[in-house]
């Protein structure tokens, strides 16, 4: 594997593994699907230009589009969670808990 | 030049480990920072300057605009930051468990060096990145017109999200 493709491929691993060990607070989950979401971005960039392809340049417009909904209601229900609850701490969140 | 783009590459994994070991929100959002300008400027170097332009000003001056003045909620007295021994344990753990990864998966031992750039060759007078995304609006109307109305739907259901007085979709009781 070259160099650059191990860069985004274990910053995608190291986000994903930071979203599953959270620690306290909501937003910080949040960031790390932010994270993982750019180091998609950079590694769907790479490709057109390793396979010299311009149509495929229009992905990452596109991914970028959908992960901007994503974070926005992300953190409407950061916002939610924080007014019902006082604070975003993630063990507030505990309906499910039998 | 190959050496600063993976300079630069470093940089991004760097900033993203530092997002990962789960800090206080503060700290964490400079961890994002580091790495998108590391991604950006890595994009730079390979030529594509429109995506990574595109990347500075959607990625980090929008969408971390709102994430930074919405860590304000996220207020507590004595933050965490990255030399607390809990969040360097972390950050500790997740670089062993990613350099044990590729040490067992025969990464390390067979590099392929080398770095594809972007080139106006022949008789195109426009850039790879500036011709692809133009397509956008010509050739992919269609995902267009869905990305926008997506986005407009997204207004919708963060103001059902936020509305508060018994209205809202997440409450307590």
């Amino acid at each position: 594997m070259s160099p650059l493709h191990l860069s985004f491929y274990s910053a995608f691993v190291l986000s994903g593994l930071g979203l599953a060990f959270h620690r306290t607070h909501l937003i910080s989950a949040l960031l790390c699907l932010e994270s993982i979401m750019l180091s998609m971005f950079v590694g769907l960039t790479i490709w057109p230009i390793e396979n010299q392809t311009p149509s495929f340049t229009i992905v990452p417009i596109i991914i970028l589009t959908f992960s901007a909904c994503e974070a926005s209601t992300g953190l409407a229900i950061m916002v939610a969670s924080t007014r019902t609850h006082g604070s975003d701490h993630l063990h507030n969140l505990n309906l499910l808990r039998c | 030049m190959t050496y600063f783009v993976f300079f630069l590459g470093a940089c991004f994994v760097i900033g993203i480990l530092g997002v990962a070991s789960n800090p206080s929100p503060y700290y964490g959002v400079v961890g994002l920072v580091l790495a998108s300008v590391a991604g950006c400027g890595w994009l730079l170097s390979l030529g594509v300057s429109f995506v990574a332009l595109v990347l500075f000003m959607v990625y980090l001056g929008g969408m971390l605009v709102v994430f930074v003045y919405s860590v304000a909620l996220a207020a507590e007295p004595f933050p965490e930051a990255w030399g607390d021994w809990r969040v360097a344990g972390y950050a500790g753990a997740l670089a062993a468990v990613v350099l044990v990864g590729l040490v067992l998966g025969g990464v390390v031992g067979s590099w392929g060096f080398g770095v594809v750039t972007v080139d106006s060759v022949g008789m195109f007078v426009v850039r790879l990145d500036f011709s692809g995304v133009a397509m956008l609006y010509s050739r992919g109307v269609g995902m267009f017109l869905v990305a926008g109305w997506g986005l407009l739907l997204t207004l919708f259901v963060v103001l059902e999200l936020v509305r508060g007085l018994s209205r809202g979709a997440i409450r307590a009781v």
